[in-house]
């Protein structure tokens, strides 16, 4: 590529950065009147789905893990990369807490050591990403197989269950006053990852990487080591998410988080986060927790399968992705394949 | 032109310290990803026959190769997208609806295997041809278009269910999905056989198997060079769902029976996946072929029964197949990506990434 091709790039990506603002705002203002939408139908449709302002708040619990599951991979997509082990890993953190609890460490203290273990996992994960050049997408895709087997047999036939009161209260079923525990934790969490975005020096380089990778290099943003903390930071997320999900549920299993990985990504894409990397806002993702929660929420209160309801997922996100696609291109963005090239500049196939 | 080259056969440059031209060749020949797989599984079942002799019985060997091939079969579909820098990771409620429309047909109105047949294929191809258009005319990246297909699917495969399964099914199933044309040969592994040395014919000497590689390697000089990208990718999806579907007839056949998570609660996607990375495909497209994800579905299911017969413990399955992918990606000298002494050198050393 020579100077030209990148002050091109580099033009064109300055020249679309004003247009792109907007872009953000309005997708983040349709998925609102959607959240509003599908409340206002279900509301009226459904019956039992509204329980009033509290009772709307109450129903989140069945959904925030999935938002932070989302927050997680949402570092990693922004890096225009993707971790699939997201739902292996939540399950795999619950069975390590569990254990560690059942032989005789404090609860809190077990939680904490089991999110610090995604943590390093996490890492791994970029470590072999970054030094080897694998594809992300291949490595977290064997690292699911191998912490599915790694929760089977840690936890065995019969994980423990029946955690202290104050621990399922506080991460997974509580009240703080009218509102529950979880959109607390959920709240700072989201508070975190949008300062970390947006508002750091990080958040800047990991949103260029993504954007394009060869651009950032020549910026002097140290680009492995920027992947591998997204990497680092979805594992923490997917771990603290099954903190959450064990004390939400009293128990775990050694596939309790796995079904979390789809609309996890999910929330990402129908947050406005391009799934190529670079673009999107981290608020849009925890809009998206809850225009997908309560889509979910209200399908399953009025009587329709899981399966069903997935299938009402699956079809969100690609009718999502399919309009933004559509609307790019037609305002001028750049096309796959030209964002398939920049991708994959460098190191990457001929 | 580079492009249109069929993979791995091809002898690398290099090799200057080789002693002579057959040293040469040998090194070639075992640089192939194919011949890589047929040593590995050999010496697999030589070791565990040692361990037990009753895992050379023309029974087991039987068994194993016709167990293989609902991924093998899946697998060679999902090389297609594969090589066109796709993914599909909707096959597994595609060959599970097409298992269970012809399942509950054959249960209920006795329709024969190869009256299945058509079924089977027209219901995956239909399914195919969904993801295609997301992806090529849509423009979804691969991943997440069959992501949502993954689910879109796996919630028709239960409205076809209904709440019911198949459960018992025309003697004609039983007999093709688990008897043997001659002893330690099943009709099954013979299916498996045709169906890839089918596409391994299509990839080498058809216009456009050759397309598919060019399309893969770089879509940019692909459309240059006059071919019609988009319909070469939606051919592919529509063709992996064919054979998904395909696979779901096979899978019925020799299992018996499905239900409304046939494919998706064995997750058979992600091992069709496996077999066809560790079967020398790579995942930014343009490389691989069939015959290496046919024989690496046999190389998994043969190692995984080697397991067992040293009694470890089956839950160890999964790891052991994410374990292999890194390793095959790993052993990998063509992809022009660090080694891993090179890596471990450059750290020893202080050069960091």
């Amino acid at each position: 590529m020579g100077c030209e091709g990148m002050s091109a790039t580099l033009g064109s990506s300055i020249a679309s950065r004003n247009r792109r603002l907007s872009t953000d705002q309005w997708w983040m203002a349709a998925l609102f009147s959607l959240l509003i939408a599908e409340l206002l139908y279900f509301s009226i449709a459904v019956q039992g789905f509204w329980g009033g302002g509290t009772g709307m708040l109450d129903q989140s619990e069945y959904f925030l893990d999935i938002g932070i599951m989302a927050i997680g991979v949402g570092f990693v997509i922004f890096a225009g990369d993707i971790d699939l082990s997201c739902g292996a890993m939540a399950s795999f953190v619950g069975i390590v807490m569990a254990e560690l609890w059942k032989h005789g460490v404090e609860i809190w203290i077990a939680a904490l050591i089991a999110v610090m273990v995604a943590a390093l996992i996490g890492l791994i994960h970029g470590l072999i990403i970054t030094l080897f050049r694998l594809e992300s997408l291949l490595v977290t895709l064997a690292s699911q197989f191998i912490l599915g087997s790694l929760a089977t047999a840690i936890g065995g036939g019969y994980p423990p269950y029946g955690f202290p009161g104050s621990f399922s209260s506080i991460a997974g079923t509580g009240n703080v006053g009218p509102i529950p525990a979880q959109l607390f934790i959920f709240a700072a969490l989201g508070f975190v990852a949008l300062l970390l975005v947006h508002r750091t020096a990080f958040g800047r380089s990991l949103v260029l990487l993504g954007h394009n990778r060869e651009a950032a290099r020549y910026a002097g943003v140290n680009v492995s080591w920027t992947r591998i903390r997204a990497f680092v930071l979805s594992g923490l997320f997917a771990g603290i998410a099954g903190i959450v999900i064990a004390a939400t549920y009293n128990s775990v299993r050694d596939d309790l988080g796995d079904s979390l990985l789809l609309p996890a990504i999910t929330a990402v894409v129908l947050g406005g986060v391009d799934i190529f990397g670079g673009r999107g806002h981290m608020a849009g993702v925890l809009l998206a927790t809850f225009v997908l929660g309560f889509l979910y929420q209200g399908l399953l209160i009025e009587g329709i399968s899981q399966l069903t309801a997935n299938m009402v997922g699956g079809g969100v996100l690609v009718v999502a992705l399919a309009l933004k696609i559509g609307l790019e291109q037609r305002g001028g963005g750049a096309s796959f394949s030209e964002r398939m090239r920049l991708r994959f500049a460098r190191g990457g196939p001929p | 032109m580079t492009t249109a080259q069929p993979p791995a056969g091809s002898i690398r440059a290099g090799a200057p310290f080789s002693r002579g031209r057959s040293a040469v060749a040998v090194r070639g020949w075992l640089s192939m990803r194919e011949v890589q797989l047929v040593l590995v599984t050999l010496a697999i079942f030589a070791i565990t026959t040692v361990h037990d002799s009753s895992f050379l019985s023309s029974g087991n060997i039987s068994f194993l190769l016709a167990d293989a091939m609902a991924v093998a079969i899946i697998a060679v579909g999902q090389t297609l997208v594969v090589l066109t820098r796709g993914i599909d990771l909707s096959v597994a409620p595609t060959m599970g609806t097409a298992a269970l429309a012809v399942g509950f047909l054959a249960q209920n109105h006795n329709l024969t295997p190869l009256e299945g047949l058509p079924l089977a294929i027209a219901i995956g191809a239909a399914m195919g041809l969904g993801n295609g258009v997301m992806v090529a005319l849509a423009g979804i990246p691969p991943i997440i278009a069959t992501l949502g297909t993954l689910a879109i699917y796996s919630g028709a495969q239960g409205i076809v269910a209904h709440s019911q399964e198949v459960v018992t099914l025309p003697p004609a199933y039983f007999n093709l999905g688990n008897g043997d044309l001659v002893t330690g040969v099943p009709y099954l592994g013979l299916i498996g056989l045709a169906v890839t040395v089918m596409f391994a014919m299509m990839l080498w000497r058809t216009r456009f198997g050759r397309s598919i590689y060019a399309v893969g390697n770089n879509a940019e000089a692909a459309r240059r060079a006059g071919i019609n990208v988009k319909r070469v990718i939606v051919s592919c999806y529509v063709l992996c769902g064919a054979i998904a579907g395909f696979a779901g007839l096979i899978f019925l056949a020799h299992v018996g029976s499905a239900d409304s998570t046939t494919g998706t609660d064995s997750n058979i996607q992600l091992t069709a996946i496996a077999a066809t990375l560790i079967g020398g495909s790579t995942l930014t497209g343009g490389k691989g072929g069939v015959v290496g994800s046919y024989l690496a579905a046999i190389f998994l299911e043969v190692a995984l029964a080697a397991l067992v017969d040293f009694r470890i413990n089956p839950i160890w399955e999964p790891a052991g197949v994410g374990v292999m992918i890194l390793i095959a990606v790993l052993a990998d000298p063509t992809t022009g990506r660090p080694s891993v002494r090179t890596v471990l050198r450059s750290l020893l050393q202080g050069h960091g990434v």
